[in-house]
């Protein structure tokens, strides 16, 4: 297992594993080899339209994530 | 940009000011947030900036979009570099007339100082953010998302998401498609965006 900083932004926030705990990142546990994409569909975001950054850049679904990774998951809305 | 000396904002508006001349931002989007962001720049004293927009002005902008009836039917782009224009005559001002995408991102805007999404699409706001963080790495990048609706302006804030990478909105409500834009939130978001940008520019960006 690695553990990554998982970030869900706004309706997102309620596919945290723990939603007990608040909407703020949090630690988050995966397997060893764990893509974006897996990540993704894990937490049931598969379908859902998404921005995704790791580490503060933008990260495609076939990124292998890495221990401490900051894994944030954005829902984009339109509106401007 | 190469890193900057804060500016001493407090004390001296001569040197923000100069500094300020001296740079130029990018606008992806002359509506709600893109119109208004550019006139907060022009007025702060931005001396240049690139806007691209496809569209031309609506009825269904007035409510929120720095348009005036007068330019209905214009390119947005032409009207609103007429009205920066009356603002700030000697701004140097790129209009781009095309829609951004992945494939000219680059080639429009490899040579701002800071860059903002503005798009008012969800598709446009994820091609956009996802093609700067890519392909423009290095390029301070403002977006905006969740600013529609009723609810408190107090709930925009901005969040620092990378080290050069800044999202402004309503981010903890659940936020959704098809709420109203009401004029005041949307133009707090324009602010905020604008606001990111000229700390950016000015060497003290935001935490």
């Amino acid at each position: 297992m690695i553990t990554i900083q998982l970030a869900l932004f706004a309706k997102f926030s309620s596919r945290y594993p723990d939603p007990g705990s608040g909407r703020g990142a949090r630690a988050h546990d995966i397997a060893d080899g764990t893509t974006v994409g897996a990540l993704v569909a894990d937490l049931g975001l598969a379908t859902e339209r998404r921005i995704t950054f790791v580490n503060g850049r933008h990260a495609p679904d076939d990124r292998q994530l890495a221990e401490g990774d900051r894994v944030a998951f954005f829902p984009p809305v339109a509106g401007g | 940009m190469h890193p900057v000396d804060p500016v001493a904002c407090t004390s001296n508006q001569a040197a923000v000011r100069a500094r300020l001349a001296q740079s130029s931002v990018g606008i992806i989007g002359a509506g709600g947030l893109g119109s208004n962001a550019a006139m907060m720049l022009v007025r702060s004293g931005v001396g240049r900036l690139v806007i691209a927009d496809f569209d031309r002005v609506e009825e269904s902008n007035f409510n929120r979009q720095l348009y005036f009836p007068d330019q209905l039917g214009r390119p947005k782009v032409e009207a609103l570099a007429e009205t920066l224009r009356r603002i700030s005559p000697e701004l140097e001002l790129t209009i781009v007339g095309e829609r951004v995408t992945r494939a000219n991102i680059a080639r429009f805007f490899a040579h701002v100082d800071v860059l903002i999404e503005a798009v008012d699409t969800a598709e446009g706001k994820v091609e956009i953010v996802e093609a700067a963080s890519d392909l423009l790495p290095d390029t301070p990048l403002v977006w905006a998302m969740g600013l529609a609706g009723c609810g408190s302006a107090n709930e925009i804030a901005t969040q620092r998401v990378g080290e050069n990478v800044w999202v402004i909105g309503d981010l903890t409500a659940d936020i959704r498609e098809g709420l109203p834009l009401i004029a005041s939130r949307v133009m707090v978001a324009a602010a905020q965006e604008a606001h990111v940008a000229i700390r950016v520019l000015l060497g003290m960006p935001e935490a």
